[in-house]
C-alpha cells in the first residue's frame, strides 16, 4: 500500500511543522483573541509554560508517530509464510519506557508546580479591586475602592459589560454571580476564572506591557441558553485616563441630574476612592455583596478599611468632571472589538425619527416601558430597579446587549422595542407595540410605538 | 511452524444458531442475540448521534449561521454528548463484552442470562426515553455534564433536564446491572486452565472496565438523585437560595466523569490489543505489564476527577494535587502505547482494515495524550478548558481512541458473528476517509481554542480569527459522515454478501476463533481446557502438532464436532427463552416516566403511571424470580 504509506508520512512531518508555523503566527493581528499575547505577567507565565508542554508534547509526538511509522513501514508482511518468533516481552525496555516518560513528567510538573503558586498567590496590596458579578447573559462589573457619597447613599462605581484597567496596575478580580455559573475570560489577558454561585473567586494580573486598546471577553462557563452571546470589552487606558474616566463614572447621569435635582451633583456629593487592601477582601464579606447587589454592605466595608487603612495609597478627591478622558475614543476601537451580530429577521424601526431627550426622560420617569423596574440611571430618583445593568452613563459606553451590538441608534431602539427577538432568552421584556414576544408568544397590544423609543433612545444617549 | 502459515481452507458449516423469529429476540437470553441487539441498537444512536454533530458544525462551518436557534443548539450539543457517550460507546462496548467474554474465557453464557436481557431492555426502552423528548420539544439542555445551578428547577423549569435525569438514571441501571453480571462470569465461569493471566487482553480490559462501572456509577447516582428530588419533591441539594454550593454537584458529577472516560476507552484498548497481535503474527508484548498498566489506569482514574475544575478555584494545592496526578495517569498510558508498537515490532503487519483501525488508534490516541497533558498542568489549563482546545482533545481521545478502535473491533469480529467477512475494498474506503475527515475535524480545533474561541457557544461573530479553521473541521465532520456511509453500507452488503469467513479468517490465537462462525447457541460443544494465553496458535504451531487428537480436541480444537446441531442434539443444557425481562424493564421505564406529568401538574395521571409500573415491574419480576433458569434434568 504506498499512497496510505506516503500519506502517513507526509502527514506526521506536516503536523509539528502546522503546530510551529501557526504558533509564530498566533500572536498577529490576523487571530485577534489570541492566547499567545504577553500583555500580562500571567500570560507570560502561561506562555512559558505552555511552549514547555508544546515543544516536550512535539518531541513525544515526533518521537512516537516515528517508531509507529517506522515499525509498521518496516515490519510490513513480506509473505503469506512469515513466522515471526515469538517475543514475550523485554523487562529493560519496559523499564525504559516507564522511567523515561516519568522523567519528562518531572521537566513539566516542576514548573507547573511553582506557576501554580506564583499565579494563585494573593494580589499585590494595592491592586485595583473589582467585583465580576456575572448575570444570564451580561457582566457587572462593580470598582469598590471607587465610591460617592450622593444623597445619603454610598455609591459604588459600576458598569456594564464595558471594563476599564489602567496599564501597569495589578487588577484582582473579586468573582461572584446572581444566578448560574459564568466564567470570566479575556483570552488576551489572562486565564479563565468560574463565577461559582455563593462564592468567591479571585483573579488578578497585571495588563503591564500593553497599550490603550480594546479587547475582547467571554463567558466560557456554559450559563444557558444565550452562553454564546455574553460577551465583554475590556479596555486598557493609561492611569491618568483612568481617573478621569472613574471620576466621570462616578458623576450621576449628566443629563438626568441637572433635570431631576436643581443643585449642581459637584457642589453636594463628595467623591472618596478608597484603598481596599487585599485583605479585607475575605470572602465571608463579599458574599454578602453577591446576594445585595445594591452595593451597600461592599461599599461600607471599603469605606471602612479605608478609615482604618490610613497608610494605604491616598487619592485625592477629585472633582466631578465632565471633560478630560471619558470613555474610550469609538474611532480607536479595533475592528474585532466592534460587533458585527446582524440584525434578526423580522425586525425594523425608523431610523429617520428624532426623538427628544426632555420627553425621553419623562417616559422612563413616568414608568413607561417599565424601565425603572430594573435599570438605575443615577441622579434620576426614579430609576432604581436593581436586576438590569447600570445605565447612568450608557451613552458612553461602545456595546450594548452583553456586547453583541454596537451602541448606535439603530440597535439600542430596536433592543428596547425587541430585545428577546435580539437576543434569545433575555429577561428584558418585548416592550414594542405590535411586537411578536418570542418568548410568551404574544404580540404586544400595548407598548411603545417607534416615536416613544426614539424619545427614550435619545435620553439614553445623552447619558455620556 | 510453516503449517500455520496459511489460514486452513474452510468448507462453510451450517452452524446451528437456533430459531429466528421477532419473539426469538425479544425473549432471547442468550449473549450473543443480545450482543447483536446492543450492536445494533448502539450503532442506530451512533448515527443519531453523528447527525447531531453534523447540524452542530453546519451552524458552525460560518460566523452567525442560522441552522439552528439558541435553544436548538443548546440541546443539539447536550444530546450529541449525552448520545454518543451513553447510548452509543458504552453500549457498542457492552455488544462486544456480551459477545465476546463468555467466547474468550470459554464459557456458554454469562452467569445471569436474564439479568443480561434486561439490562439491553432497560438500556433500549432509557435511550426511547431519552430521545422521546424530542418529540415533545423538550430535548435536554443543560450539557452533558448538568452543572447545577443551571439544571435546577429555577434555571430550567422545563421537561427537558427531567428527561436528561430520568434517563441517566435508567441508563444507569442497565450499566450496573451488566457490570455485576460480567464480573460474576469473568470470576466464576472461565474455562479450565484459564487463569487470571491467561484471560485475552479484551476480557481484561473488560473485566477492568466492569469495576469502574461498580465504583463509578453509584456516584452520579447519587448526584442524579439529589437533582431528581430537588426538582420533584422539593429538596435543597443544589438550590442556591438555600446557600447551596454547586461544586458540590461538579465533584460528584466528575467522580463519576473521570473514570467514565477509561470506561469509553479501555473496551477500545482491548479491541485493539487483540487486534493488533493477530494481524502482527505475534503475542501481545509484555501481557503482564498491559495487564498492571490497565489496573493502574482504572485505579488513578479516581485520583484526578478536579483536574475538569481547575478554573472553578480550588486552591493551589487542590490544584497541584490534581494536575501531579494527572500527569501520572500519563505513564501507564504510555506503556500500553509503546507496548502495541512493539508487538508490531519484529512482527509480519498485515494491513486489514480492523488493523488499520488499531494503528490509527495508536496513532491518534497518542495526540489526544500529548494534549491530555498539556491540560495537566492547571495554570496552562485556564487558557485551554472549556474552549475548543478540549473539544480537540477529547475528540482525538474518543474518536481517535474509542471509536477507531470500536470500528477495529467490528471489521474484526464481524466474521464471528455474521460469518462473512466485511469488505476490505470499502473498508480501505471508509478507513481512510475516518482519518482524513477525523483529522480535519479536530486538528483546527486546537487552534480555534488557542485562538479564544470558548465551547458550546451557538454562534460566533465575523473577524475574531475563527471562520477558517470552523470551516475546515465542518469539511472535515462531511467527509467523515461519507466515511461513516460507506461503513453503514458495507456492513449491511457483507451481511448478505460477504465471503465465507469459517472458524479463524484472521489466524487469530485466542478461544473465540476455535469455534464457528456465527458461533452455535451454546458456544463451545465441549468446555475446552486452556493451556495458554494463545491456545489457537500453540495448538497449531509445530511443537504440538504431533500432540495426539485427544489433547487436541482438549485445547480447544473440536472444531468438527458439533456442528450443525442444536444444543438439545447434543443434551447440553440451556436457558429458556423468557419474556419477563422485557416486561420488567418496560415497566420500570413506565414507573420512572410516571414522574413527568408531575411537572405537567397533573398528580392524578403521575401516580397511577407511576403506581402502575411499579405493579408491573413488581409482578413480572417475581413472575421472573419464580420462573427456573433451565429445565429440570
Amino acid at each position: 500500500m504506498p499512497v496510505p504509506h506516503r500519506l502517513r508520512r507526509l502527514l506526521a512531518a506536516a503536523l509539528p511543522a502546522i503546530i510551529v508555523v501557526a504558533l509564530t503566527a498566533c500572536s498577529n493581528a490576523q487571530y485577534p483573541n489570541s492566547v499567545f499575547h504577553d500583555h500580562t505577567e500571567f500570560n507570560r507565565d502561561v506562555g512559558y509554560l505552555f511552549k514547555i508542554l508544546l515543544w516536550l508534547g512535539t518531541f513525544v509526538f515526533i518521537f512516537v508517530e516515528g517508531i509507529l511509522l517506522y515499525t509498521i513501514v518496516r515490519y510490513k508482511r513480506k509473505s503469506e509464510n512469515d513466522r515471526p518468533a515469538h517475543v514475550h516481552g523485554n523487562t529493560t525496555l519496559e523499564i525504559l519506557w516507564t522511567a523515561i516518560p516519568a522523567v519528562i513528567l518531572a521537566f513539566i510538573a516542576v514548573p507547573t508546580v511553582r506557576t501554580i503558586f506564583k499565579t494563585q498567590a494573593t494580589a499585590a496590596a494595592g491592586s485595583l479591586q473589582v467585583q465580576v458579578i456575572g448575570h444570564q447573559w451580561w457582566w457587572e462589573f462593580r470598582y469598590p475602592q471607587y465610591t460617592t457619597q450622593g444623597n445619603g447613599k454610598l455609591d459604588t462605581l459600576t458598569t456594564a459589560n464595558e471594563l476599564y484597567l489602567p496599564i501597569g496596575r495589578t487588577v484582582n478580580f473579586a468573582l461572584t454571580t446572581q444566578d448560574v455559573l459564568h466564567s470570566f475570560w479575556i483570552p488576551q489577558m489572562g486565564g479563565k476564572r468560574d463565577l461559582i454561585t455563593n462564592r468567591v473567586n479571585h483573579l488578578w494580573f497585571t495588563p503591564d506591557s500593553v497599550g490603550e486598546g480594546a479587547w475582547n471577553g467571554f463567558c466560557a462557563e456554559y450559563c444557558g441558553t444565550s452562553h454564546g452571546n455574553m460577551h465583554f470589552k475590556t479596555f486598557t487606558v493609561t492611569k491618568a485616563n483612568f481617573e478621569s474616566w472613574a471620576a466621570h463614572q462616578l458623576s450621576p447621569a449628566a443629563f438626568g441630574a441637572v433635570a431631576a435635582a436643581p443643585v449642581t451633583p459637584a457642589a453636594t456629593d463628595t467623591i472618596k476612592p478608597v484603598q481596599v487592601p487585599s485583605e479585607a477582601v475575605s470572602p465571608g464579606k463579599l458574599n454578602q455583596i453577591a446576594v445585595t447587589p445594591t452595593g451597600t454592605k461592599g461599599g461600607a466595608v471599603a469605606a471602612v478599611s479605608a478609615a482604618q487603612t490610613p497608610a494605604g495609597p491616598n487619592i485625592a478627591a477629585m472633582p466631578v468632571q465632565q471633560g478630560g478622558f471619558v470613555a474610550f475614543p469609538k474611532e480607536k476601537l479595533p475592528a474585532h472589538t466592534i460587533p458585527r451580530t446582524p440584525i434578526p429577521d423580522g425586525l425594523a424601526y425608523n431610523e429617520s425619527l428624532h426623538g427628544d431627550t426632555e420627553r425621553g426622560r419623562a417616559l422612563l420617569t413616568a414608568g413607561q416601558g417599565g424601565c425603572l423596574g430594573c435599570h438605575v440611571i443615577r441622579g434620576n430618583p426614579m430609576m432604581v430597579g436593581q436586576i438590569g445593568p447600570n445605565l447612568t452613563h450608557i451613552g458612553s459606553r461602545t456595546t450594548i446587549a452583553g456586547g453583541i451590538y454596537p451602541n448606535d441608534t439603530k440597535h439600542l431602539a430596536l433592543w428596547i422595542k425587541n430585545a428577546r427577538a435580539m437576543k434569545p432568552g433575555v429577561v428584558m421584556p418585548t416592550l414594542g407595540k405590535g411586537q411578536l414576544d418570542p418568548v410568551t408568544k404574544a404580540t404586544m397590544a400595548m407598548g411603545l410605538t417607534d416615536e416613544q423609543i426614539a424619545d427614550i433612545v435619545a435620553y439614553l444617549q445623552a447619558l455620556k | 511452524m510453516a503449517t500455520t502459515a496459511t489460514a486452513p481452507v474452510y468448507t462453510p458449516v451450517e452452524s446451528y444458531v437456533g430459531e429466528s423469529g421477532l419473539w426469538s429476540w425479544l425473549t432471547t437470553v442468550d449473549h450473543k442475540r443480545i450482543g447483536t441487539l446492543y450492536l445494533f441498537t448502539s450503532l442506530f444512536f451512533f448515527i443519531v448521534g453523528g447527525l447531531e454533530a453534523g447540524l452542530i458544525r453546519w451552524q458552525l462551518a460560518g460566523p452567525n449561521k442560522h441552522v439552528l436557534s439558541a435553544e436548538a443548539y443548546n440541546q443539539m450539543f447536550t444530546m450529541h454528548g449525552t448520545t454518543m457517550i451513553f447510548l452509543a460507546i458504552m453500549p457498542l462496548s457492552a455488544a462486544f463484552f456480551n459477545y465476546l467474554i463468555p467466547l474468550q474465557i470459554g464459557a456458554r453464557d454469562v452467569a445471569f442470562p436474564r439479568l443480561n436481557a434486561f439490562s439491553y431492555w432497560v438500556y433500549l426502552f432509557g435511550a426511547i426515553f431519552m430521545n422521546a423528548s424530542w418529540f415533545v420539544g423538550a430535548a435536554p439542555n443543560g450539557g452533558w455534564f448538568g452543572y447545577a445551578p443551571l439544571t435546577t428547577m429555577q434555571f430550567s423549569p422545563g421537561l427537558n433536564i427531567d428527561f436528561w435525569v430520568l434517563g441517566l438514571q435508567i441508563l444507569g441501571i442497565s450499566s450496573l446491572a451488566a457490570a455485576f453480571n460480567f464480573i460474576t462470569t469473568i470470576v466464576n465461569m472461565r474455562a479450565p486452565g484459564m487463569n487470571l493471566m491467561r484471560m485475552p487482553m479484551f476480557t481484561w480490559n473488560a473485566f477492568v472496565v466492569q469495576f469502574l462501572l461498580i465504583l463509578a456509577f453509584p456516584v452520579i447516582t447519587i448526584a442524579l438523585v439529589f437533582l431528581q428530588f430537588d426538582r420533584f419533591f422539593g429538596t435543597q441539594f443544589y438550590e442556591i437560595a438555600a446557600g447551596a454550593d454547586p461544586l458540590l454537584w461538579q465533584h460528584l458529577f466528575w467522580v463519576f466523569g473521570h473514570p467514565e472516560v477509561y470506561i469509553l476507552i479501555l473496551p477500545a484498548f482491548g479491541l485493539t490489543s487483540e487486534i493488533i497481535p493477530a494481524f502482527s503474527r505475534k503475542p501481545i508484548f509484555g501481557y503482564p505489564v498491559m495487564v498492571y498498566a490497565t489496573m493502574l489506569i482504572a485505579f488513578l482514574g479516581f485520583g484526578v476527577w478536579a483536574h475538569h475544575m481547575f478554573a472553578v478555584g480550588m486552591g493551589a494545592i487542590g490544584d497541584t494535587v490534581f494536575g501531579v496526578t494527572t500527569l501520572l495517569i500519563a505513564i501507564p498510558t504510555g506503556v500500553k502505547i509503546f507496548n502495541w508498537i512493539f508487538t508490531m515490532w519484529g512482527g509480519s503487519i498485515q494491513f486489514s482494515t480492523a488493523m488499520k483501525f488499531a494503528i490509527g488508534l495508536v496513532g491518534l490516541f497518542t495526540i489526544g495524550g500529548i494534549s491530555g497533558v498539556m491540560h495537566a498542568s492547571p495554570p496552562a489549563d485556564l487558557q485551554q478548558t472549556d474552549t475548543y482546545f478540549i473539544v480537540a482533545h477529547f475528540h482525538y481521545v474518543l474518536f481517535g481512541g474509542s471509536m477507531m478502535g470500536i470500528f477495529g473491533g467490528l471489521y474484526f469480529y464481524y466474521p464471528k458473528i455474521t460469518g462473512r467477512l466485511l469488505s476490505e475494498k470499502l473498508g480501505s474506503w471508509h478507513f481512510w476517509l475516518t482519518f482524513i475527515g477525523m483529522n480535519l475535524t479536530f486538528f483546527p480545533m486546537h487552534y480555534s481554542g488557542l485562538l479564544g474561541m470558548p465551547r458550546r457557544i451557538y454562534t460566533y461573530e465575523a473577524g475574531q480569527g475563527w471562520e477558517t479553521f470552523n470551516l475546515i473541521s465542518s469539511i472535515g465532520t462531511a467527509i467523515l459522515m461519507v466515511g461513516t456511509l460507506i461503513f453503514l453500507i458495507n456492513f449491511w452488503r457483507s451481511f448478505r454478501t460477504g465471503a465465507v469467513a469459517g472458524n479463524n479468517p484472521w489466524g487469530a490465537g485466542t478461544l473465540e476463533w476455535s469455534i464457528p462462525s456465527p458461533p452455535p447457541e451454546y458456544n463451545f460443544a465441549r468446555i475446552p481446557r486452556v493451556t495458554s494465553r494463545y491456545p489457537m496458535w500453540d495448538m497449531r504451531s509445530h511443537e504440538h502438532a504431533e500432540l495426539s487428537h485427544a489433547q487436541a480436541e482438549e485445547s480447544g480444537a473440536h472444531i468438527e464436532v458439533a456442528t450443525g446441531r442444536s444444543a438439545r442434539d447434543l443434551g447440553i443444557p440451556m436457558p429458556n427463552q423468557t419474556i419477563k425481562p422485557l416486561i420488567c424493564a418496560g415497566a420500570m421505564v413506565i414507573m420512572f416516566s410516571g414522574l413527568l406529568f408531575i411537572h405537567e401538574n397533573n398528580m392524578p395521571l403521575a401516580l397511577s403511571v407511576i403506581l402502575g409500573g411499579a405493579l408491573l415491574m413488581t409482578l413480572s419480576l417475581y413472575a421472573w424470580v419464580l420462573t427456573p433458569l433451565e429445565d429440570a434434568h
